[in-house]
């Protein structure tokens, strides 16, 4: 039974550089942002390389689909990504439900992913899953 | 540095998917999927959430190539939404049609909302709406950068 401020058990991955090239061969997202240090010091954020967004993004909507039992489940999911996340870093991965339609037999959760310094690489505030209950 | 208003609702030509297998499976390696998660050899299999990411982000940022958008460099991805009108299965051949849902401006910057409709080629019925949200900032040196590429920086 999902109640509201049911919270998804949190994780921690730390982005490597192996974890970047992986992601961008199997989106097809080759942007060299996101591995070339030298392409990045010119347009990075951060001055550096960063992570792909939808890594991030993918690593939320993974837990998601892990806690409710199967990607089938998942209805939507909107990721605000706030601040960058550079190549090397941990997020932390999270989500909490907000509300719960019995009627229309959907949670919708809060969902997050963060740096250890509390940047919001996956904003909380504006970031959501819609998911079907059993 | 505007991008151009008449662009709203334009649509830009529509593209062909086919979710495969092996892609899926490595999309779901990529982005540390459970083994159960991730599809098995042979029987139905779902894609994980961000899958649609592979047929909707590079290949579907279809205006950053449009001339008279006017897109420019200086830009992140802000916001990325997906709306499942059923599960992205294994077998599915999509019809991805990219078109530019809004333009609007905030202070010194710029929203840009871009729509892929991904629609079963069979019935032609929905399976997925990605919408993104790209913020462009108004560069310093923005004249001098007019001509370069777009880069995705989110």
């Amino acid at each position: 039974m999902v109640a509201v401020g049911d919270r998804l058990p949190e994780r921690a991955v730390t982005l490597d550089q192996g974890w970047l090239i992986r992601y961008a061969g199997a989106s097809g997202d080759f942007n060299p942002l996101h591995w070339d240090p030298a392409f990045a010091a010119g347009v990075s954020p951060t001055g550096g390389v960063i992570a792909h967004g939808m890594l991030n993004a993918g690593l939320v909507g993974n837990a998601v689909a892990e806690w409710i039992g199967g990607p089938e489940r998942v209805r939507a999911l909107t990721t605000a990504f706030r601040a960058p996340c550079p190549v090397g870093a941990t997020v932390t991965v999270g989500g909490e439900v907000l509300s719960v339609d019995p009627d229309a037999g959907t949670a919708t959760l809060a969902v997050w992913a963060e740096l250890a310094d509390g940047s919001k690489v996956v904003d909380r505030k504006r970031s959501r899953a819609v998911v079907t209950l059993g | 540095m505007a991008l151009n208003p008449a662009r709203i609702g334009h649509r830009y030509p529509a593209y062909r998917y086919e979710v495969s297998r092996e892609k899926v499976r490595e999309y779901g390696l990529a982005t540390g999927a459970s083994d159960a998660q991730i599809p098995h050899e042979s029987g139905a299999a779902v894609a994980l959430p961000t899958f649609a990411a592979c047929f909707t982000i590079a290949r579907g940022f279809s205006w950053a190539a449009d001339p008279e958008l006017g897109a420019h460099p200086a830009l992140v991805h802000g916001e990325q939404s997906y709306v499942f009108h059923r599960p992205v299965r294994v077998g599915d051949v999509l019809i991805c049609t990219p078109w530019i849902e809004d333009i609007r401006s905030l202070g010194r910057n710029e929203f840009l909302t871009a729509v892929v409709d991904c629609a079963d080629e069979t019935t032609g019925n929905p399976v997925v709406t990605s919408k993104a949200t790209i913020i462009f900032f108004t560069p310093a040196d923005a004249d001098a950068d007019a001509d370069a590429d777009v880069e995705e920086v989110g």
